[in-house]
């Protein structure tokens, strides 16, 4: 009974929530109709809009919150009456606020952050569709973990001076150079960033046309970036396949960048992949398991050996099918910044050598990873010698750079298989030499039993 | 000295190809593994030649399989079913190569057309055709173009699994293209099993022909 009740009741609010939620909406679009109908054409504000900006039109104007942050309430008003924005005009958002409680006595947000979480539910009501695919992003994973800094809508987009896509004319206006500052840096000096800081030139990529502007993703963790170089560079397998041997198996498991970034340190990653499911191995969210086996592995904590190695794939491998778990080898940049440091084609890595010999740089750095549980990946250091190691050839059975990470052992084995060739036919051949007077005599004595058997008959 | 016609010419066509083949494949194999530690042409270069005679290899290959399967010289690689006496042969012919070369002994092997291959040279080259040939052939391939490929090197245990098997059986080549062309030059004169490849006819020994050596 009593959960009847309690049903009936959690019913009830939800109805009653439903039913502010659709008053909120059919609020914001009869202003909006009203605003639309206020201004006839150009960037007019409505009458409505600036008495709003009457106050909030001046620059100082701010409010204490209750950890004690200071909230700017300024609002440039003609930023916003050229913004995208100024069509739904200022109660559109902040529908909440009455000419009969404003400025409010009492400040509601404990703090900036607060506020701005708050207001991200407004952005959600006309912009569903970009919220969805925001809440699969490695940003609102970050924000869910409760990552202090992790952006949410307004963080991006200048919510009062918000403007058409197509307007943003300086890639300097890119907001994510506000937390991938070095990235933007190695951006801007990269040919992509050089092309497109070129006036009227929009067609060289930004941030957004390969990592996407709502559900980034980390770059680290799948193909969407690759597949964004290939999108715009579409002949780029058939340019590589006149002169680059394996060129399909250099593009799987060489990223763009470790050749079109040539001043870029590189390093080896080895993915573990589930070959069943045919996908990278994910940590399940709340069980975190890589770290700890990793460590359990590496009782040294000198980095995965190739024991270590086998031993943790055994540990993947144990509750599930025999070999599920296998490593997949990615040659790749070290750093999120290196790899924005693409240079002109005529300036990539063509020199084969660079990689396929001993001792290559490629290959003196390794690390072991999962896909993460907000998406990207977490990685565990492994030591130089489980590419080149006979005991890894099972566990990293797929990755393998001709030259670069050939097997110690069969290179003892060729030098001992060069040695004998030589050996066994100098070695017959002194024999020889040794027993010439030996055989001398035997020969001597065969010729003359010859001879008497020769004669023996006469 | 008599002689018998023992390499028809298809044969010799393809060994004298497969000959000249495989030292090619072996000097652009170590070229390409030994990239700074030979420097006898281009890494790029010598991954193009290689992919290209090991093609006219596999062709070739075919020249001798089609050739023995249409014939009845078949029977030089028919194994010996008693292992017994497979392996008295072979160590009496191990013995000679060992012992009785030096003493000026007779070769306990005598060459007829339909068994031109000693005891050792018979299990050896029934190896080496039957199975590590072939199986160069398919690795190198499946290496050729790994990613068209994936599928069956995957099932192998990946690309470092089939790039082991192809190395070690370069590495057995290795050994054995310094070993094949001595042991063919202890016949009852040095150059007589040379000539032999190239004409088809080996001069039989009889009773009183000795080792190279004497």
């Amino acid at each position: 009974m009593a959960i009847c009740r309690s049903k009936a009741s959690m019913i009830g609010t939800k109805f009653h929530a439903d039913l502010v939620m659709a008053a909120k909406l059919a609020l914001v679009v009869l202003l909006a109709v009203t605003n639309l109908t206020a201004r006839a054409a150009g960037n007019a504000l409505s009458e409505l809009d600036k008495q709003c900006l009457s106050c909030h039109s001046a620059k100082e104007l701010a409010k204490k919150l209750a950890n004690g942050e200071t909230l700017t309430l300024h609002v440039p008003a003609q930023e916003f009456a050229q913004s995208v924005h100024n069509m739904i005009g200022c109660a559109g958002c902040h529908a909440d606020v009455t000419l009969n409680d404003h400025p409010p006595g009492k400040t509601k947000a404990a703090g900036t952050r607060e506020y701005t979480l708050a207001l991200t539910e407004v952005c959600r009501s006309c912009h569903a569709d970009k919220f969805k695919l925001y809440e699969g992003s490695i940003h609102a994973a970050l924000l869910r973990d409760g990552n202090p800094i992790a952006p949410v809508c307004t963080d991006c987009h200048r919510p009062h001076a918000v403007r058409a896509k197509a307007a943003r004319e300086s890639i300097a206006d890119v907001p994510c150079r506000n937390c991938h500052g070095s990235i933007y840096d190695a951006y801007a000096e990269s040919v992509h960033g050089k092309a497109r800081s070129k006036p009227g030139n929009t067609s060289a990529p930004i941030c957004a046309d390969c990592h996407r502007a709502h559900d980034v993703s980390a770059a680290g963790a799948g193909d969407h970036v690759k597949d964004a170089c290939l999108a715009c560079h579409q002949g780029a397998l058939a340019s590589h396949q006149t002169w680059l041997p394996n060129a399909a198996r250099h593009f799987e498991a060489v990223s763009c960048p470790a050749c079109h970034a040539p001043a870029a340190k590189r390093k080896v990653d080895l993915r573990l992949y589930d070959s069943v499911a045919q996908q990278r191995v994910a940590e399940k969210a709340g069980v975190p398991q890589f770290e700890s086996r990793a460590r359990s592995a590496d009782a040294k904590g000198a980095g995965l050996d190739a024991m270590a190695l086998q031993s943790l794939l055994r540990e993947f491998n144990r509750d599930g099918i025999d070999n599920r778990t296998t490593l997949r080898g990615r040659l790749e940049v070290s750093t999120g910044a290196e790899a924005h440091q693409l240079a002109a084609a005529p300036q990539a890595i063509q020199d084969c050598t660079k990689c396929h010999r001993q001792g290559a740089d490629p290959f003196q750095s390794v690390t072991v990873s999962i896909v993460g549980p907000d998406g990207r990946p977490l990685r565990y250091g492994a030591q130089q010698e489980v590419l080149n190691s006979m005991i890894s050839v099972d566990s990293v059975g797929g990755f393998y750079a001709i030259g670069g990470t050939r097997i110690k052992l069969l290179d003892m084995l060729f030098a001992l298989a060069l040695l004998s060739g030589i050996a066994v036919p100098a070695g017959h051949l002194t024999l020889n030499w040794l027993f010439r007077r030996y055989a001398k005599k035997i020969r001597e004595q065969d010729a003359a039993t010859r001879s008497t058997g020769a004669e023996a008959p006469k | 000295m008599p002689s018998i016609y023992v390499h028809p010419l298809p044969v010799r066509i393809w060994h004298w190809i497969n000959a000249f083949g495989f030292v090619a494949m072996i000097a652009t194999g170590v070229q390409i593994r030994y990239v700074g530690l030979i420097d006898l042409m281009s890494f790029k270069t010598a991954v193009v030649l290689h992919n290209w005679i090991g093609f006219v290899l596999i062709g070739n290959f075919f020249i001798w399989f089609l050739f023995y399967l249409f014939s009845d010289k078949i029977k030089v690689y028919h194994p010996e079913l008693s292992p017994a006496k497979h392996f008295r042969a072979s160590f009496r012919q191990l013995k000679y190569y060992g012992y009785g070369i030096f003493k000026g002994e007779p070769n306990p092997h005598h060459i007829s057309v339909y068994q031109k291959f000693n005891a050792m040279q018979s299990m050896t080259y029934q190896v080496i055709m039957l199975l590590l040939v072939p199986l160069q052939f398919y690795t190198g391939v499946l290496l050729w173009d790994v990613k068209r490929f994936s599928g069956m090197i995957d099932v192998l245990g990946g690309v470092r699994v089939v790039d082991t098997i192809h190395v070690l059986i370069f590495i057995f080549f290795t050994g054995f293209i310094f070993i094949h062309p001595y042991l063919a030059s202890l016949g009852h004169t040095r150059t007589a099993h040379f000539k032999a490849m190239f004409t088809g006819y080996e001069e039989v020994e009889d009773e009183t022909s000795r080792s190279p050596f004497q």
